[in-house]
């Protein structure tokens, strides 16, 4: 049995995670200048700077020792507090009352998981400062001390429930690994497609400037031409390839063995192939959930939700992700979190003009900009078919995302669905809306058109151009229950 | 109304009907019998603000003039120059424009439930906070504003993005209006 009242150290290994921590954040910090000083200083100056870098380590070394030798952490049992120390030369003290713990988190780095350590992570209901975290202990004493921890908050939990206390936590939805491969190959097309044209674009700007460089380079030549061609479709293929491939292999590492478990209220998540992570889903605390699936998802029946929690702007805390979970994996979440499907109800479209104005925006001023610079160019025709793929791709994005854009609102929830071809469903109670925000340019007023913006602690979800006056009555409902409630929104 | 209709398709789709919530009554409100917060009155701001806006036009003003005329004194002029000068002289004027607009178009309003700001140049956006949503509310005095005897209240939510800031109100006034919102706040909580 673990003593906690007695201030104590971490696994000494817990040195060197120090000693990682501190160089990673230098090296961060610096590399800039590192990187210049390796490439530019001749030998003698090279030497000495292998001798600075000796130095520098070692002052890491003394300062990672002294860091470990300062961090302490215990529990003090007549003020109900667990205490954490942590410095080098001057002190910080971290205490958080046992009651305002809200989870306690086992999470392994790969670092830590070669070193054979585990980090600690209290989580507490207020800020994002009172926040602790123990880099380097062993598992049982990890274990021992989340169980420790959380004692206080589980008694708490059975005096203020009436409910029995259901303690086993059961496996609850298990992503395959089938599933994340689904979800990998089927994932950021969009963002595939933006780089390959990026990538394309500033090929095609090193091509005309070597061309006009050297004269030998003749690309009317007509066997130059198919090579030339040959070569930029394998290219292309070879960069589609690889892109698939790296979105596949960081999905499946990052939520590789993706388990969710019940536990009392809240939903437990836990993944990782290299870095295990855990985190909790409070359905209470949850403010958006976004649903994201795209036409080839749909035909494999995968899907991906963004949960969105009530908390500071630290959005990889705040927003957690369940990659490739299946209709009926999905409605289950959604029974959890809200105790029902939510329902669409009332559905509100936008009006056409905002397809124009973003028409406007996306292909028309571009455009515009383009012909005028162009026109300033010698060869202006060379690069005509430019525009047209360009204004093809947008367009087609654009108006698939017009088609897409939908509200639709019921007493409860707010659904709004949005996206050309990942298309997001977000979901939003209307007991956790902050603020609304309704706005209207003055040439619509006679239109009845406006967007609606809601304000909710874990972001806004907005629609633009519906029926104002369907708008504004909703908005005078929700504010109504709102107002004439105190339901908890955290 | 065309855009407005029952959407069923999708709902038979997923099914959501063999999953009824327990325990969840939704009696039928009088929705045209709610108040209506588009018909509410705006407080204008203080014409005094309309002062503190030009003051700072005005510095912003001189700033440019004394930035162009250094720069002339120093640099021939040429077309690119006096191109300069235009661009910015329009953007300035377009600004002060907006900024005078913005003025005449801003306005709150407080009800029992909550607090209402309007604002915008072109658009025009109304921002509404219940009061039991509102987090803390701050009473700010600028350099310029506490010339005129204004004042400017700020206030939170836990919203992102959801903030309202209404300069020009009165200093009294707005602390009155502060007392009014804390008020509300600690009702709130106990």
């Amino acid at each position: 049995m673990h003593d906690f009242r007695q201030p104590q150290r971490q696994s000494p290994v817990g040195v060197l995670i120090m000693f990682l921590d501190t160089l990673r954040e230098y090296i961060r910090a610096l590399w800039p200048i590192l990187v210049v000083m390796l490439l530019k200083g001749d030998t003698i100056n090279r030497l000495l700077y292998v001798g600075a870098l000796i130095g520098f380590l070692v002052f890491l070394g003394i300062a990672a020792y002294l860091r470990y030798r300062k961090f302490t952490f215990y529990i003090d049992e007549d003020q109900e507090e667990f205490i954490v120390t942590t410095g080098i030369f001057s002190t910080t003290r971290t205490s958080i009352k046992l009651e305002k713990i809200q989870q306690v988190n086992i999470n392994q780095s790969l670092i830590q998981r070669i070193i054979g350590v585990y980090e600690l992570e209290i989580d507490t209901a207020g800020s994002s400062d009172k926040e602790a975290k123990i880099r380097a202990v062993s598992h049982p004493l990890a274990s021992a001390l989340k169980e420790r921890l959380l004692e206080e908050r589980n008694r708490l939990e059975e005096i203020t429930s009436n409910e029995p206390h259901e303690e086993e936590s059961s496996a609850f939805i298990k992503i395959s690994l089938a599933s994340l491969i689904k979800t990998g190959i089927t994932s950021n097309y969009i963002r595939t497609v933006g780089v390959i044209v990026a990538f394309f674009l500033t090929m095609l700007d090193n091509i005309m400037r070597w061309g006009d460089a050297g004269e030998e380079f003749d690309i009317d030549s007509y066997v130059d031409y198919t090579i030339f061609m040959q070569s930029i479709f394998a290219l292309i293929i070879l960069f589609v390839v690889a892109v698939l491939v790296i979105n596949l292999v960081r999905t499946v590492v990052r939520f590789y063995n993706f388990t969710i478990d019940r536990q009392n209220k809240s939903l437990l998540l836990s993944f990782g192939l290299l870095n295990t992570r855990n985190t909790i889903i409070r359905p209470e605390r949850v403010q958006i959930t976004a649903i994201i699936q795209n036409y080839f998802q749909r035909k494999m029946d995968v899907l991906r939700m963004k949960i969105r929690q009530a908390g500071d702007l630290d959005s990889r805390k705040t927003q957690i992700e369940i990659p490739g979970c299946n209709q009926t994996e999905h409605l289950a979440i959604l029974q959890l979190l809200y105790g029902c499907n939510p329902e669409e109800g009332i559905m509100l479209m936008p009006n056409f003009r905002k397809l124009v104005f973003s028409i406007f925006l996306a292909i028309v001023l571009p455009l515009s900009g383009f012909f005028y610079v162009s026109s300033k160019l010698d060869e202006p025709q060379e690069l005509i078919y430019l525009p047209i793929i360009y204004t093809v791709f947008v367009g087609f994005l654009l108006w698939f995302g017009f088609r897409n854009n939908r509200m639709y609102v019921t007493d409860r929830f707010v659904i709004i669905r949005s996206g050309a071809w990942d298309i997001t469903r977000e979901i939003v109670e209307t007991h956790k809306i902050q603020a609304i925000t309704t706005s209207q340019l003055f040439w619509h007023k006679s239109l009845n058109i406006g967007t609606l913006k809601l304000h909710t602690a874990g972001g806004t979800v907005s629609f633009s151009l519906g029926n104002f006056e369907i708008i504004r009555e909703y908005v005078n409902r929700w504010l109504y229950k709102i107002e004439s409630s105190d339901a908890n929104w955290m | 109304m065309p855009s407005l209709k029952r959407e069923s398709r999708t709902s038979r789709k997923t099914g959501f009907l063999n999953i009824l919530p327990v325990e969840f009554t939704n009696n039928q409100i009088d929705t045209s019998a709610l108040p209506r917060y588009e018909t509410v009155v705006f407080r204008k701001l203080e014409s005094d603000y309309l002062k503190v806006i030009f003051i700072r036009l005005a510095i912003a003003a001189i700033v440019l003039a004394v930035l162009f005329g250094i720069s002339y004194a120093f640099v021939e002029v040429d077309t690119v120059g006096i191109t300069t000068t235009i661009v910015v002289a329009a953007i300035y004027l377009f600004v002060a424009i907006a900024w005078i607009v913005s003025f005449h178009k801003r306005g709150f309003a407080f009800r029992d439930h909550d607090v209402l700001y309007r604002s915008g140049v072109i658009a025009t956006n109304i921002t509404i906070i219940p009061y039991n949503r509102i987090q803390h509310v701050v009473l700010h005095e600028g350099l310029f504003s506490r010339m005129f005897g204004l004042a400017e209240i700020k206030v939170f939510t836990a919203g992102m993005g959801s903030d309202i800031e209404v300069p020009g109100i009165r200093k009294d006034e707005a602390q009155a209006i502060k007392q009014l919102l804390t008020g509300k706040i600690q009702k709130q909580l106990s």
